[in-house]
């Protein structure tokens, strides 16, 4: 689909943080509002203004907190949206819904939001097992857990063209360096050599606790709407130049690491195509990275470096901070929260906003001020992919 | 000696596996259209989409796409049988199905090396795992 009818016709007009990390004594169906209500402040539009509200995903209930479902934020928030949706998997359908609504006039302000208090109710990611009983067959072969999915490709990596915790070292040491910039990063205060990386134990060998995304407590949400419309409200709009959609629906044990086909190859090529720019066009990246083997995976993919030269060209120093191409500027999901696609989105459109304080490129020795940042969003085991190409519009 | 993990929650679609498994037999679905074989089960072939089915025996022997050393329990009761080995084996004819890597040191696997399947009967169902091949004749 090149779609060029779609190039920014949307835009990104607002975004809705709250406090994030560990935070106790939150319900994950506060954090959705608490989120939701920064966002249409931070865009300058009305709560009523609000005609979809999508939530970004559904979640088991953790501790002692109840199901939170579409109907009760809107309840919660006093609004009645014309569409109300939320997704139960990791299919990513968010974005094609907001396009398809806005673009048709269905809606005029779509609003995507997402809060969990995982954290602090010690949410698991064992989905093999329920109530202690196996629901499906992994679990009689005692493979438990999303690490455990992305540890077989990773493994198979290593042996296809040598990759391996030398680089992903490298992708956790440059994410966290980012976090120490960012005030707000659950990692800000925390620093991470590659010694201690390579001291820490193996979990589901290949990958270590420092190759996972830790569990959050807050909450994030976006204000889409036309750019048109965007270019009228509080912040300097955040254009959707191009993106694409595309899905590998296999079970993750057939996947294979080497797929001319992946999910992440489709909606690179898409977004890239439809935007109508190519990869040397890009200022930075922000990238979903449930663990670090996700981010290579995805620059790989992408066709940002042969696998074979994996070794020179995915240093801490290029994707770093003051390096030549930026990766997860806030820290990602690695070290700043984990809102799954919202937080690479979140954090390319304030890039583009400059609004991002020590961490801003542009301001940050060594870097420059961003026109075009991809984006990638990712959905189950490098099952469903979105890739997103977004430009710095003008008010 | 092998210790169960969990009993799989069999449904209508993998009961024949299950069961064969039971038998000491590594059956797959063979659609009865297209010839494809397929796993995970299904009901219908996701090739052709005909729910015409036959049964399919796999070779004793496959090559290993690739495994996870699993170091640390992610349940408190795996805790005595960690570190295992969860592996990922190819078979002729394109099926790859989940399994263990059971009686060998899980730093020496190499992926794309040929393991051999051996029978492990616990309580409540048995499971088709795999050992390096070749290590074990006499």
């Amino acid at each position: 689909m090149a779609l060029e009818n779609l190039r920014g016709r949307i835009a990104v007009a607002g975004v809705g943080y709250t406090p994030q990390g560990k935070v106790e004594g939150r319900t994950a169906v506060s954090f959705h509002c608490e989120a939701i209500r920064n966002a249409l402040e931070d865009a300058g539009i009305e709560k009523t203004d609000v005609d979809a509200l999508l939530l970004y995903r559904h979640f088991d209930p953790v501790g002692g907190d109840q199901d939170v479902t579409a109907f009760t934020v809107a309840e919660q928030l006093g609004i009645r949206p014309a569409v109300l949706s939320q997704e139960t998997y990791c299919t990513r359908s968010w974005l094609c819904h907001s396009m398809g609504m806005l673009a048709s006039g269905l809606a005029k302000y779509v609003v995507v939001s997402y809060g969990d208090n995982g954290r602090s109710g010690k949410r698991s990611w064992v989905k093999e097992l329920s109530g202690g009983q196996a629901s499906d067959e992994l679990a009689a072969y005692g493979d438990l857990s999303t690490m455990a999915k992305y540890a077989m490709l990773a493994r198979r990596a290593m042996a296809a063209y040598g990759t391996g915790p030398e680089v992903w070292k490298k992708i956790a040491v440059a994410q966290r360096r980012w976090a120490n910039l960012n005030p707000i990063a659950a990692m800000h205060s925390k620093v991470l050599d590659g010694e201690t990386y390579l001291a820490s134990e193996y979990v589901a060998e290949p990958l270590r606790m420092l190759d996972a995304t830790p569990n959050c407590d807050g909450g994030r949400a976006i204000v889409l709407t036309t750019l048109e419309r965007a270019r009228g409200l509080r912040q300097v709009p955040v254009a959707l130049r191009g993106f694409g959609s595309a899905n590998q629906p296999l079970s993750p044990f057939r996947l294979r690491m080497e797929d001319e086909s992946s999910a992440a190859r489709i909606a690179c090529r898409q977004a890239l195509d439809m935007a109508g720019v190519g990869l040397g066009d890009i200022d930075a990246c922000e990238l979903y990275d449930c663990f670090t083997y996700t981010v290579e995976s995805t620059l790989r993919d992408y066709g940002f470096f042969r696998p074979e030269e994996v070794r020179e060209w995915l240093t801490a120093d290029r994707i770093g901070p003051g390096g030549e191409l930026p990766v997860n500027t806030s820290g990602g999901m690695l070290s700043e929260s984990y809102f799954m696609g919202l937080t690479p989105l979140s954090e390319a459109v304030m890039q583009l906003q400059g609004r991002c304080g020590a961490r801003q490129l542009g301001q940050l020795a060594g870097t420059r001020m961003p026109e075009l940042i991809l984006c990638s969003d990712n959905g189950g085991v490098f099952q469903s992919h979105l890739t997103m190409v977004l430009e710095r519009g003008q008010s | 000696m092998y210790a169960e993990f969990y009993s799989p929650r069999v449904t209508e679609d993998t009961r024949g596996f299950w069961n064969n498994c039971r038998k000491h037999a590594l059956t797959v679905q063979r659609c009865a259209k297209c010839g494809r074989l397929r796993w995970p089960a299904s009901w219908l072939c996701p090739d052709c989409l005909s729910e015409a089915a036959e049964t399919a025996a796999l070779p004793e022997e496959g090559t290993l796409y690739s495994f996870v050393v699993m170091r640390r329990p992610f349940r408190p009761e795996l805790e005595a049988r960690t570190p295992y080995v969860v592996a990922e084996v190819d078979f002729e004819g394109g099926v790859r199905l989940v399994s263990n890597l059971v009686d060998c040191d899980g730093g020496e696997l190499k992926c794309g090396q040929r393991v051999r399947l051996v029978w492990r009967d616990s309580e409540s169902y048995t499971s088709p795992v795999f050992t390096p091949a070749g290590e074990k004749e006499a």
